[in-house]
């Protein structure tokens, strides 16, 4: 009788103690990532009484019969979707704004104006040298502005392209991960602390994953999660298999992705983000390979219809027909052809270069760079627009996991208190149990 | 019972006390810059109008040289004329002199010498050169505008026949001076086309030969240097409403420079006061919710354990 009461009490110290650890792995793990607070739950022993009669008393103390892991599979999944579309608009508005600035920042604009203006400026007077010359330098400075743009975007797709393959590489990684924490969730039992922090393990590789594209996945009732990627959903990890992400790039530096040759669209995720922004930098770099090219067919073929200062027929002044090729071959002032043809030296009629003028102004080289600025910048206004909504709602995503999964300290500091009381009270029980004991034994002297 | 997870209480307070530092710097950084935009994104309809306003600017600054060369190749033909009118005047008084009969053979032979002197210096006015060193009356010659035979003394006009117009803005051009012809070339009595330079040698000639055919060729000598006269004044006219033209066109430019600087303010500057109280509202709120943060954080259930 007294041993039922002493391991009574050592069963519910035990249980106590059990909740206490629980409690303190809760309050180690507040700010772990992806850790999801535990609780336990204690269920009562029941067994027959001994003697078979139904008003026995029948008790035999408590125990450990869950470790509960408080996780929300919607909010989980609700997370990681607005992750993912938060991580493709950061990406996406990050490689838009290196483009703006690569674009703005290197005063292409301004050349052009500049260069236009060096014209107008030779047309005051155009056998004077010092003008010729300033028109010579204002066309080398624009060809390097246009270089220095080139150079700047090419380096920009570098980046998102080295980024892209960077993420592919971590999703392959993270893929094998998950195959092999499948594998071990399969064998872990019920309940217990190990297949709760394999789940912890999983959800975190999870959400990892949809950081980098759209993932959507199926839960098999042991724990065991099927992932498919991007659109259309591709199998990438089912039960302790995981498949190959793989990425191209395209001549003109766009990049497209497969999971084990079979082409995906990321659909979400920094990958599908590269993805768009690599597209909207190759049409920039389209229009200025056409701005460039039609400065230099406007300019050169105004100059082979004229004749330079000496009275020869006008050479080329650029090279080159691209952004990233576009020269000044012309090596002096004095070979900018103002003159019509058939003039002599020194000719002062202008009326070749008010044609030049006029081409350019046709071209209207500055009105194009002018608008790819606007339209990217517009772009990046919208974009900074989606992405700021699309924070909020990542944001309250994770802060609804987190208050439905998180550790709150306050609740932990009353569990501690609690479960401590209760090892405490289960020891006094076992105290009492002594006592009794020790007065049983003491009738007989 | 829902749950106050402390991490979430961490997120959503990092969360919003980020926002507001960021968009206080935004502020600051308006104010720092006066302007209201830094990049293009934050306000593409302003920026791309910026730019456009940048390239009308740097145009008229264009405009404003070239104005202010045709200005100095007028002012330096108007000079041109007003000498070329002394020189006339004084060559009619000199016809005066030989036209009175009491003149003699030997007087009108020095005013002869005269004559030829006045004829030298106005070839040298109008072989000229303006501020950059072109013929001021060649038209779009390159070097002189009349040519002096060396034997004979004639000088004939080898200048082009126009001369080319200077744009000076907002589609305006303007033509920065006279060719040669237009002053100094005129019809004489008989119809046949002269310039001032032929009839003035044919005159000393004439009253080097002296008798009364010099006295008749003096009287003659001043209805053309009449014409001639009124031909250079009629010029300098002219060139003085041109004159007056490119100053209205300055004006005009200047007060576009305004324009576009009011409009460059209106478009991308920041408000000075509206931008200094946001950033100090921003501010008041930021430290409330940093003090309010510390405190909740402050408030903890394992303080209370001892």
């Amino acid at each position: 009788m007294a041993s039922d009461l002493l391991s009574i009490g050592a069963s519910g110290a035990r249980a106590a103690r059990g909740a206490l650890e629980v409690t303190a792995n809760n309050i180690a793990n507040a700010s772990s990532d992806g850790y999801v607070r535990r609780s336990v739950r204690i269920e009562e022993v029941a067994s027959g009484s001994i003697s078979g009669r139904g008003t026995d008393i029948a008790a035999s103390g408590s125990r450990v019969a869950e470790v509960r892991r408080n996780a929300d599979g919607f909010r989980q999944a609700e997370m990681r979707r607005t992750q993912a579309d938060l991580q493709r608009a950061n990406v996406e508005l990050s490689g838009l704004e290196n483009i703006e600035a690569a674009v703005e920042q290197s005063g292409i604009f301004n050349s052009i104006v500049e260069f236009e203006a060096a014209l107008q400026q030779l047309s005051g007077d155009p056998t004077d040298s010092a003008r010729r010359a300033a028109v010579l330098s204002e066309a080398e400075t624009l060809a390097a502005k246009f270089n220095i743009t080139s150079g700047s975007l090419s380096s920009v797709g570098e980046g998102l392209r080295f980024n892209a393959v960077a993420n592919v590489g971590d999703m392959n990684t993270y893929g094998a991960e998950l195959a092999r924490v499948n594998l071990r969730l399969a064998r872990a039992g019920f309940g217990s602390n190990d297949q709760a922090s394999l789940l912890d393990q999983r959800d975190n590789l999870l959400e990892k994953m949809s950081a980098f594209a759209s993932i959507s996945t199926t839960f098999a009732s042991d724990g065991t999660v099927a992932v498919s990627v991007g659109s259309p959903a591709t199998s990438f990890v089912s039960g302790g298999n995981v498949g190959t992400l793989s990425s191209t790039t395209a001549a003109n530096g766009t990049m497209s992705f497969a999971i084990d040759g079979t082409a995906i669209s990321p659909g979400a995720g920094s990958l599908a983000g590269a993805a768009l922004a690599l597209d909207d930098l190759a049409a920039v770099a389209i229009r200025l390979d056409s701005a460039a090219s039609s400065i230099a067919s406007a300019i050169n073929t105004a100059q082979a219809n004229g004749v330079a200062l000496d009275g020869t027929a006008g050479q080329p002044i650029f090279a080159g027909n691209t952004a990233a090729t576009l020269s000044v071959v012309l090596s002096s002032g004095s070979g900018i052809a103002t003159a019509p043809a058939g003039s002599p030296a020194n000719e002062r009629n202008q009326q070749n270069l008010a044609d030049m003028r006029q081409a350019l102004s046709a071209a209207n080289p500055a009105d194009n760079v002018n608008s790819i600025l606007f339209d990217v910048s517009a772009k990046v206004a919208g974009r900074k627009v989606t992405q700021s909504a699309l924070e909020t709602i990542a944001s309250s995503a994770r802060i609804a996991l987190e208050e439905q999964s998180g550790v709150d300290l306050d609740n932990e500091a009353a569990n501690l208190i609690r479960f401590q009381q209760a090892f405490q009270a289960s020891g006094r029980a076992m105290q009492v149990a002594s006592d009794i004991f020790d007065t049983l034994i003491g009738i007989g002297r | 019972m829902i749950n106050l997870s402390t991490g979430a209480f961490y997120e959503r307070s990092t969360t919003q006390i980020g926002s507001l530092r960021s968009r206080a710097e935004t502020l600051q950084q308006q104010i720092g810059s006066g302007q209201r935009l830094e990049h293009s994104s934050d306000d593409p309809v302003a920026a791309a109008r910026l730019r456009m306003l940048d390239r009308e600017e740097r145009v008229s600054a264009v405009d404003t040289r070239n104005s202010q060369t045709a200005e100095n190749n007028l002012k330096f033909a108007d000079e041109a004329f007003g000498q070329a009118a002394v020189m006339i005047s004084r060559a009619r008084e000199l016809a005066l002199q030989a036209a009175n009969a009491t003149t003699s053979d030997e007087q009108r032979a020095s005013i002869a010498t005269e004559l030829d002197g006045l004829r030298q210096n106005l070839l040298g006015l109008a072989n000229g050169r303006n501020a950059a060193g072109h013929a001021l009356f060649g038209g779009q010659a390159a070097g002189n505008a009349y040519q002096i035979d060396s034997a004979t003394g004639v000088a004939t006009y080898v200048g082009t026949a126009t001369l080319d117009a200077v744009e000076i803005g907002e589609g305006q051009s303007i033509v920065p001076g006279n060719t040669g012809p237009e002053v100094f070339s005129f019809t004489d009595s008989s119809g046949a086309q002269t310039d001032i330079f032929a009839e003035l040698s044919a005159l000393s000639t004439a009253l080097r030969a002296g008798g009364q055919a010099a006295a008749d060729a003096a009287r003659d000598g001043l209805t053309m240097l009449d014409t001639s006269f009124d031909k250079v004044t009629t010029a300098q006219t002219v060139l003085g409403s041109r004159l007056a033209w490119l100053e209205v066109m300055t004006e005009r430019r200047t007060e576009n420079m305004e324009r576009i600087a009011d409009e460059r303010t209106v478009m991308g500057g920041a408000d000075l006061a509206v931008t200094m109280s946001r950033l100090q509202e921003m501010l008041t709120v930021l430290e409330a919710s940093q003090s309010s943060f510390v405190r909740l954080a402050n408030l903890n259930l394992f303080s209370m354990l001892r």
